[in-house]
């Protein structure tokens, strides 16, 4: 298999605090990693930097064996999506607009120029393909509802949905099922395999639930306190002394 | 040390000034995130007020007391009671909205109500201001100085004291966070902003009292636009967060302000420009390199979801045969309005039409860059200025046809919107104000006043276009530009319709919901902003031009900076969002003016000032502001569109009968 | 707390509440004892964040009649009611990031007197883990969402609380860490607070609650007392709305 992502010795301090301390790892093409750890653990700041949200105090990270570009947005049409803890939806937008916005991001025809000589905001070729997307999350009868207005439960899948369309390679999913009954949860997560059956997109996944890891993911990473403790097959990990004090407890 | 020293003993009573109006914006935007604009104003308010009442025979330090302790503290509640405690704690932009308002509109109530600027006032203390209490070194020492000095210094101790207990101090941290979180632990968040506001408008009142201004001259209101100028580059240097800061950083700039007035001589050309444009230059480069002005606006209300969400836009709830009426009447209607224009209407009126529709054109731009990107910009007057300066001087000493000329100024002006672009990259929100502001001083004092930009106050004449595509209207001048002026305005209003409804519409809706989300979705969010603040910017400059054509001349009084803020407040409480409320604003900004300079001279025996009422009336706008952020027209709309489904279809429209029970 | 019978911590009689047009509360009609500890349970959006709010004072009740703590309510603002003894852990961190932790605490915990503040302080310090202890100066938005959780649960324990509301406790928190907080609700419960504790997970609530009351639309449709035979999750079983 190929590697995907090469995250290699990555720090980050705040304020003289290493959140992440010389932290390494791949995710292969295709493959599903999920990422666990206690709170405080830096999986949410190792993500943010992947995802270009925060720089690196070190270390380098290599998508598809050449360094990454700085910015979110530049990453996103590289191919990496991302999805939220708390969920970042846009307001005053109807479901399908939130995944034309994306797509014609993706596809660089979005602006001005575009509004002005073409006189319309989307081709029924794009709209066809956010409405298959939409149908693959399950979220065909809300296309045009606000999407804010929704439950939780559909505002992750929109979320989702949103970083599905442009088929993205890799998928960075922050806690997709925080906030969610084990039926919405569940719902999720058959989506995501799926999206990962259709297109071979590479998962790597942030999660307190169980459930969801043992879903979704085919490896497993735990970090605690900056920094990597364990990897593995789930099992190997969850069975892992240090995994259990740090993160699992008495649950297991 | 004689010369250098005086100077500096001489400025540090300003200086003291500075640190209260700086104090007291750190605190307000600290505990209430407004960040008052109308500092200055309300502290040029209590100078009034102070003055008024000394000449009514109240003695020095009753009427300071009364000025301090009562009508500053209740003006302060009322404020809270009336117009701030009703904005919903996250909409940053109501609130900034709402302070720019109240600044347009402090200082022009108080001139109407008192008509001739009363004489500057004695310091509360010591027998006589002006005569040195003692000397130091030589240097005279004023009563009026110490009464300053030894009045700021005693309220930032009691302002430390206070903020130092649990009781105050902490909560008013915490309430610009999350005004509900903080009644959840118990503390009344409600008076805890109220009580903010009184402090922080009992500051004002501190400075207005001491502020002392040209000894023996009236108190005019344009020596408190320094007041703000400086202070609000003090609270900048403070991150808006650090009080101590924000205190000596006032008495610094006050200090540099007086240095550089005693140095640099009053004949030199540099002084009139170089004064006042100090604290600006220093603004701008703390906006733009400060690390905290640059997160001010990051945190989130962490209960911002129970605030109910915003309603729907009327088009949505329209019945469809509304919309199909519209499409097909549009036309015809603007028709018969033209047509009734030419035919019927006098001269005049048709002059202050084609402003409207000018100044249209220019409020085109806010939709695009406020309503749509929600960037707050107080400099497109000045984009406006630069487009009319360029038309008017490539047509006058360049000979270009004057639409030709026109097309120039749109691009310089576009350019000119670059230089606001790069830095907004950076910031949003409150910052992006400031910067705007900072840009549209610069303009008015240093740019515009120059002989090779405006000939100064006499002025550079701009012709209007004769003909056009080989038809000559020169024989019905006013009328054909008036044609000629809707036609452009219907243009641009199709551009920037375009884009609200396009793709930059949506991409700009989610950047504006969530600049993160929109990012990690692939939107170039650096590209988007230039392109919108460089297209606005020429849309400005395009109305600009037309301004000028139609006032048939352009001096450095045409595009004062402080409109900038009046047409950006206008703009958005009659409606940002749609190209209609642009159109609305402008049209009604100048018939309003028209109207109000066609009547006489004297009512009530004050002198009737038409812009000063027109300002008035529609920055009274602002206050419904909190309560319909979507803008009058739009409310207007969704009521008439309530009304009118009814009548269509007879039964309740969801999304309609849901806001009715609301 | 003379007479455990004698008030009701929380009684809602036909409660509608909404946000702008949306309608969150239909007419709930639930009552909830002194002491008792009540899980609440439902899909999203079915109105189980609003009954908190309402309970706490944060939305106004628009139809209906509520007593919170005996008292009856409708338009009392958040802050009485917290002074009376109801804690709500909202959704969300539920923290002021510009503050240090500490002074969270302070603020949270609240407390009439000056002894009783400080000994809510102690016991809030005392309630934090180690690390989150050795930096209670550090600004609260600086820590990681669980984290910051943890905080904010900590000082809803130490508030003393009669009736405490929480939205999702364990949201975002490792296993370990729910865990603690479950057992620290627990600890509140056995002091005879009243528990009203909003949850997805039903595993979650199987030690602490013994009842369980299920909302769909904003009404509650089921309500479930665990007895001798079963505990609440036996309860629930084959119950409509639950998935």
């Amino acid at each position: 298999m190929k590697r995907l992502l090469e995250v290699r010795d990555v720090s980050r301090h705040f304020g003289g605090n290493a959140a992440v301390d010389h932290v390494s790892l791949d995710v292969f093409d295709g493959e599903a990693v999920g990422l666990i750890g206690s709170n405080g653990a830096g999986k949410t700041t190792l993500f943010r930097m992947i995802a270009g949200e925060l720089a690196l105090s070190g270390g380098r990270i290599e998508f598809d064996a050449t360094s990454l570009p700085h910015r979110p947005d530049q990453r996103a049409r590289l191919g990496i999506a991302r999805t939220f803890q708390i969920v970042q939806l846009f307001g005053g937008l109807s479901v399908l607009d939130h995944l034309l916005v994306a797509l014609q991001a993706h596809e660089g025809r979005q602006g001005p120029m575009r509004d002005v000589l073409w006189k319309g905001s989307s081709t029924p070729e794009e709209e066809q393909r956010c409405l298959e997307t939409l149908r693959l999350c399950g979220l065909s009868d809300v296309a045009d509802a606000p999407a804010t207005a929704l439950g939780l439960g559909e505002r992750r899948a929109v979320e989702l949905a949103r970083a599905l369309v442009v088929r993205p390679r890799l998928l960075l999913a922050d806690e997709p099922s925080s906030g969610l009954d084990a039926h919405e949860a569940a719902r999720l997560a058959r989506v995501i395999a799926l999206a990962r059956r259709e297109t071979g997109l590479a998962v790597l996944l942030v999660e307190h639930d169980l459930h969801m890891v043992e879903a979704i993911a085919e490896r497993v990473i735990a970090m605690d306190a900056g920094r990597v403790i364990a990897q593995g097959t789930f099992d190997a990990v969850l069975h892992d002394e240090s995994v259990i004090a740090s993160w699992l407890g008495r649950s297991a | 040390m004689g010369v250098f020293f005086g100077y500096v003993l001489a400025s540090i009573p300003y200086g003291c000034a500075f640190s209260l109006v700086a104090v007291g914006l750190v605190l307000t935007y600290r505990a209430t995130g407004v960040f008052n604009f109308a500092f200055a104003a309300e502290a040029y308010a209590a100078t009034v007020v102070y003055s008024e009442l000394i000449s009514h025979g109240v003695q020095r330090g009753w009427a300071a007391a009364i000025v301090v302790c009562v009508i500053a503290p209740v003006f302060g509640a009322l404020l809270d009671f009336g117009l701030f405690s009703r904005i919903a704690p996250g909409n940053r932009t109501a609130k900034t909205i709402m302070a720019l308002g109240l600044t347009v509109i402090l200082p022009q109530i108080v001139e109407t109500a008192v008509p001739s600027n009363p004489p500057v006032p004695p310091a509360p203390f010591f027998s006589t201001s002006f005569i040195p209490v003692w000397r130091i070194g030589g240097d005279p020492v004023f009563g009026s100085a110490i009464c300053e000095v030894a009045g700021t210094i005693l309220v930032l101790i009691g302002l430390v004291l206070l903020l130092r207990t649990r009781r105050f101090g902490l909560p008013i941290r915490a309430a610009v966070e999350s005004p509900k979180l903080l009644e959840l632990s118990g503390v009344d968040a409600r008076w805890v902003l109220r009580f903010a506001w009184m402090i922080s408008t009992a500051l004002a009142a501190v400075a207005g009292v001491l502020y002392q201004v040209g000894s023996g001259a009236t108190v005019d209101p344009q020596n408190y636009d320094l007041l703000l100028v400086v202070s609000i580059a003090a609270a900048a240097l403070a991150g808006l967060r650090n009080l101590p800061i924000a205190a000596l950083g006032g008495v610094l700039l006050g200090l540099a302000e007086g240095l550089v007035q005693g140095y640099v001589p009053s004949s030199s050309i540099w002084y009139p420009a170089l004064v006042p444009s100090l604290p600006f230059l220093f603004l701008l480069v703390l906006l733009i390199f400060h690390p905290t002005l640059r997160h001010l606006e990051d945190t989130i209300d962490p209960m911002a979801s129970i605030e109910p969400p915003p309603p729907v836009p009327a088009v949505a709830m329209r019945p469809p045969i509304v919309d199909r009426t519209i499409r097909r009447m549009r036309w015809p209607f603007l028709g018969v309005v033209v047509f009734g224009v030419i035919l019927f209407v006098p001269a005049d009126w048709t002059e202050a039409l084609t402003e409207g529709a000018a100044l249209s054109i220019v409020f085109l731009s806010i939709t695009l860059l406020t309503g749509l990107a929600g960037q707050l910009s107080l400099a497109q007057w000045m984009f406006a200025g630069i487009g009319a300066f360029t038309t008017a001087q490539l047509a006058e000493n360049r000979h270009w046809p004057i639409l030709l000329a026109a097309l120039a100024g749109a691009l310089v002006a576009g350019v000119a919107g670059l230089v606001a672009a790069l830095p907004a990259l950076r910031l949003r929100g409150l910052p992006v104000a400031l910067l705007t502001l900072c840009l549209a001083l610069l303009g008015d004092d240093l740019l515009f006043p120059t002989s090779w930009v405006s000939n100064g106050t006499s002025g550079v004449p701009v012709p209007r276009p004769s003909s056009i595509f080989g038809i000559d209207f020169s024989s019905v001048d006013s009328e054909g530009f008036f044609v000629l002026t809707v036609v452009v305005m219907i243009a641009v209003a199709g551009i920037v319709h375009l884009l609200l409804r396009g793709t930059t519409g949506r991409a700009l809706t989610a950047v504006h919901a969530s600049p993160i989300g929109a990012s990690s979705s692939g939107v170039q969010i650096r590209r988007m902003t230039i392109l919108v603040f460089m297209l606005s910017a020429s849309i400005a400059g395009l109305g600009g031009a037309f301004y000028a054509m139609n006032q048939q001349t352009v001096s450095q009084d045409s595009f004062v900076y402080y409109f900038g803020p009046i047409y950006l407040v206008v703009v958005v409480t009659i409606g940002a969002t749609t190209v209609e409320g642009a159109i609305t604003a402008g049209m009604a900004f100048a018939l309003i003016n028209n109207a109000l300079m066609n009547v006489p001279q004297s009512v009530g025996g004050t002198q009737l000032h038409s812009t000063a009422l027109t300002v008035i009336l529609l920055s009274l706008g602002a206050f419904t502001y909190a309560k319909h952020p979507e803008g009058i027209v739009e409310y207007a709309k969704r009521r008439l569109a309530k009304t009118v489904f009814r009548a269509v279809e007879h039964n309740d429209h969801p999304l309609v009968s849901a806001e009715d029970s609301a | 707390m003379a007479g455990a019978l004698s008030v009701s911590a929380l009684v809602f009689q036909d409660v509608h509440a909404q946000y702008g047009p949306y309608k969150a509360l239909n007419g709930l009609t639930a009552s909830i004892a002194e002491g008792e500890s009540v899980a609440i349970l439902g899909r999203n959006g079915a109105g189980k964040s609003t009954l908190a709010r309402v309970a706490s004072g944060l939305v106004p009740v628009a139809s209906g009649h509520l007593s919170v703590l005996g008292r009856s309510v409708a338009r009392t603002a958040p802050h009485v009611l917290a002074r009376m003894g109801v804690v709500h852990l909202p959704e969300g961190v539920g923290l002021f990031s510009g503050l240090t932790i500490e002074e969270n605490l302070v603020l949270r915990v609240g407390g009439a007197s000056r002894s009783a503040r400080r000994r809510r302080l102690a016991m809030a310090l005392g309630g934090l883990n180690d690390e989150l202890r050795s930096r209670r100066r550090t600004k609260a938005g600086l820590l990681s969402g669980g984290q910051q959780r943890l905080v904010a649960v900590t000082a809803a324990l130490a508030a003393e609380p009669r009736l405490l509301l929480c939205d999702e406790p364990a949201l975002g928190l490792s296993p370990v860490a729910g865990d603690e907080v479950y057992a620290a609700l627990g600890r509140a419960r056995d002091l005879g607070c009243a528990l009203v504790v909003i949850e997805t997970r039903l595993d979650r609530i199987e030690h602490l609650c013994s009842r369980a009351i299920v909302l769909e639309k904003g009404v509650a449709v089921y309500d479930a007392t665990s007895s001798d035979q079963g505990g609440i999750l036996d309860a629930l079983t084959g119950s409509r709305g639950v998935s």
